[in-house]
């Protein structure tokens, strides 16, 4: 009657060691990826970078959006601050804003002084709809808020797993699942070269929420209901998979969607989430998974 | 009745979605009061305010927003002798001429404080960019007051924060900028600057309008024997009582202000129009002519009266005969009122707003290091459709996942309903408290949606297995289990956000604030409620069976 079921997987064909071995070996290539960015890419062997490459929301910098008959080079060209970069907004994205053989530009610069990037925007006659501009200071500021952040977060969030199961294996089980879900997404950002802003902050964080969520059912399903260790996961896998999947779908959807309109807040978080949902799958039913099984069979007698 | 007892929670969730759809579509059905509920501007609001009382924020209604810093540095710990709140002593004000003189700042850019408390300690803020915080340490020690470089500090007293985003208040009002707020903010690293936010206007408008302190003095000049041309101070904003509104000069180009001196101020306004000659025509119809040389005033001849804006000589005109008639013979002082006059519109314009504001401000906004955004009315409206629709599809995303899985549309519709009464339920919140609506905080509803609909399955996953749910006991203990993952969840959920709502970052504080006050509403009405729908949903089935 269903038309999608949740597959019975065969956990007994594989080891514990095989099971935690390909997430470890994906937050290892994340982890990889991070400092192989942080020594090379962002900054060098003797004076490490950045692991990420922040967005002008941290680095300070200003952003317009203008409307223009102009080509994307001519655009470029039309500043004399010279931009970082010049994007154009998505075909037929644009409402009644812009006119016939028009586009919109997202044009970003280092320099903060929107007064005079204005001022040359109209004067190479562009409709300005929006600009924005973060000094390096506030950019700063932000950086350390936004680190702060999550890892007040991450902690808060280990501190309550810690309380609820209150013992050690099940609870690090989980707070190494939400780790590698916030991991993996932060590497493939540097892959897919999305930059770190508010906007992605946030989703790191929603996603401390949402990884949560099926690890907490799992180990619940485990640990304190009745039921044989593979019924209980079948269960908390229908129930936890269709949860991840449907939030997955949405943000799918969001992410394509939001980019097609060029909302681009929206869009980043909605990658990021489907990225850190995706890793979310993997770490649950295959990490979390075997530590509980090992804490179960073997573990718990020791 | 045992209907009733059953079912309060869907009664209830019911009730609530009753009063938010009332407080979203009624109009004057929230409870806002004060700036907010009048700061519809016509025109930039008004298709907005035609379906909801929902406000937007400046991303989705369009506007401008100003972050920065406050210019100045601070000495702490300065032993100044106590007195009552906030007044200015004789110690204070011979702290603030000293350094005014070691410094070379203008005199409005120092300000002393003397202790409210017999064993505090005062403060001295210079508003100067400058001025280093060793200057001011050293200008201090030479004054004989012990402070050392470490009670120096950037920034300003909590006072001065506060009397800025009061000017700052009152400057926006009296503009024509309405539904404007200012506020000040600390980021994480303690850094304190102010927030000031104007909706539907441009940026240029906003920072025209708070980049300007203020300060007007209005200045007798006259030659001086030595050749010099001498400018004595004989207005301040203190002496003035009435302002009137910039407008035209009757018959002539040119546009004025004017300005009424208060009562007892008017002997010495009196005096120092004497001391700089106002009072002695200098043309034979009896009028004061005035050349006033902007480039270099030493070569300006003839006697003028002079208004200065920020320390900026805005206009420099003589007298008309009238007025030195009456300032001859005193009987000014009967209506102690003069126009100043300008050449063009915007400065009689920049005097007027300067001198309704009540006070300058305290100091000056720093807009090196500020954080700044602005959007078009039109950008806006572009972003508040297409973030709808994005809503929209991601609700039938989920809602065809949803199906997909359960297949039996009796489950799955009341969760996507459900779902969707979480959102109605915070959308009534945010109208009813007047909450500005932001792209961040569509994305924190997307969120909501998220969370809620995973666990309204963890909840049907529990109630619906395979054995029935004939008794009450066995339905309370399901629901039970599963809520107890529900509120592990939320629980993780509001920790990880809760440091967002205190860390100045801006977009992220509305952001944790929808997600978890949604999480709230989630945990507490809706996901129960969802519950007893399931039940009577089994229920029926299982006396249809039997």
């Amino acid at each position: 009657m269903n038309a999608f079921e949740v597959p019975e997987v065969d956990y007994d064909q594989y080891t514990n060691r095989q099971l935690a071995a390909v997430p470890l070996a994906v937050l290892a290539l994340a982890i990889l990826i991070l400092v192989g960015w942080s020594l090379f890419v962002s900054g060098s062997v003797a004076s490490p970078g950045a692991p990420v490459s922040p967005g002008i929301d941290f680095t300070g910098g200003s952003e317009l959006t203008v409307v223009t008959s102009m080509s994307q080079s001519e655009v470029g060209d039309a500043f004399q601050t010279e931009p970082i970069s010049v994007q154009q907004a998505a075909e037929g994205a644009e409402a009644d804003v812009v006119g016939e053989g028009e586009n919109q530009y997202i044009v970003r610069f280092q320099s903060f002084d929107t007064e005079s990037l204005r001022d040359q925007a109209q004067s190479a006659d562009m409709q300005l709809l929006s600009s924005s501009s973060t000094s390096a200071t506030f950019g700063g500021d932000n950086q350390l808020t936004a680190v702060v952040g999550v890892l007040i977060a991450f902690a808060g969030m280990s501190a309550i797993v810690f309380a609820l199961f209150r013992s050690f294996v099940p609870s690090i089980a989980v707070v190494v699942s939400a780790f590698s879900d916030i991991v993996i997404p932060l590497a493939a950002m540097n892959v897919l070269g999305i930059e770190l802003s508010l906007g992605t902050v946030a989703a790191l964080l929603m996603l401390i929420g949402y990884s949560v969520d099926s690890d907490i059912l799992l180990n619940n399903h485990i640990l304190r209901r009745s039921g044989s260790f593979y019924e209980s996961v079948h269960r908390a896998m229908e129930t936890g998979v269709t949860m991840t999947i449907t939030s997955l779908s949405a943000m799918a959807v969001m992410a394509v969607v939001a980019s097609f309109f060029n909302i681009q807040l929206m869009a980043s978080i909605g990658t990021v989430l489907v990225i850190g949902l995706a890793a979310d799958l993997m770490n649950t039913y295959m990490l979390n998974l075997s530590l509980l099984r090992w804490y179960k069979f073997e573990g718990v007698n020791r | 009745m045992s209907g009733l007892r059953d079912n309060w929670r869907i009664i209830l969730l019911v009730v609530l979605a009753l009063g938010s759809t009332v407080t979203l579509l009624v109009p004057g059905a929230t409870v806002a009061t004060g700036d907010n509920a009048t700061a519809q501007p016509d025109g930039a609001n008004a298709s907005a305010a035609g379906i909801t009382n929902l406000q937007y924020g400046i991303q989705l209604d369009g506007g401008s927003r100003i972050r920065a810093p406050i210019v100045g540095t601070t000495a702490e710990n300065v032993g100044i002798q106590p007195v009552g709140a906030g007044d200015e002593t004789n110690e204070t004000i011979a702290i603030e001429d000293e350094l005014v003189s070691q410094l070379g700042v203008d005199p409005v850019d120092v300000n002393a404080r003397a202790p409210n408390e017999p064993n505090a300690d005062g403060t001295v803020e210079v508003y100067s960019e400058n001025v280093t915080q060793a200057e001011l340490a050293a200008a201090l020690q030479e004054q004989g007051y012990d402070v050392s470089e470490s009670d120096v500090r950037d920034g300003v007293t909590r006072a001065t924060r506060d009397e800025m985003v009061e000017v700052i208040d009152e400057k926006l009002s009296q503009s024509a900028l309405s539904g404007g707020s200012v506020q000040s903010a600390q980021s994480a690293t303690g850094q304190n600057f102010v927030v000031i936010e104007a909706p539907g206007r441009d940026i240029n408008e906003l920072r025209s309008i708070v980049a300007s302190r203020g300060i007007v003095r209005v200045y007798g000049g006259y030659a001086a024997d030595n050749g010099t041309f001498v400018r004595q101070q004989i207005v301040s904003r203190e002496d003035i009582d009435g302002i009137g509104n910039a407008r035209k000069v009757d018959g002539r180009q040119g546009y004025q202000v004017s300005v009424t001196i208060r009562d007892d101020a008017v002997d010495q306004f009196l005096e120092g129009v004497r001391a700089t000659g106002l009072d002695e025509p200098n043309t034979a119809r009896g009028a004061i002519s005035c050349e006033y040389n902007a480039e270099n005033p030493n070569q300006s001849s003839g006697k003028c009266l002079i208004a200065s804006l920020n320390n900026e000589v805005v206009t420099a005109k003589g007298v008309s005969q009238g007025l030195v008639g009456l300032f001859a013979d005193g009987s000014f002082a009967n209506d102690p009122t003069f126009v100043i006059e300008t050449n063009t519109r915007e400065e009689a314009r920049n005097i007027e707003l300067s001198l309704k504001a009540g006070q300058p401000l305290p100091a000056p906004l720093d807009f090196q290091n500020a954080q700044t955004t602005s959007l078009e009315p039109a950008l806006a409206d572009q972003f508040k459709t297409n973030s709808l629709i994005t809503g929209i599809i991601a609700v039938l995303a989920v809602s065809i996942a949803v199906y997909l899985r359960y297949g039996d549309p009796r489950v799955a519709v009341p969760m996507i309903v459900t779902a969707l009464s979480e959102v109605l339920l915070l959308l009534g919140f945010v109208s009813a408290i007047q909450f500005p609506l932001d792209l961040s905080h569509i994305a924190g509803f997307i969120a909501v949606i998220g969370t809620g609909v995973d666990d309204l399955i963890i909840i049907a996953d529990e109630i619906l297995q395979r054995e029935g749910v004939a008794t009450g006991r066995v339905f309370q203990n399901r629901f039970r289990k599963a809520f107890w993952v529900i509120g592990a969840a939320a629980a993780t959920t509001i920790i990880a956000m809760s440091p967002l709502t205190v860390l100045g970052l801006g977009d992220l504080t509305g952001f944790a604030i929808i997600t978890i006050v949604g999480v709230l509403i989630g945990v507490l009405i809706t996901r129960p409620a969802y519950g007893d729908i399931l039940r009577r949903l089994v229920l029926d089935e299982e006396e249809r069976s039997e």
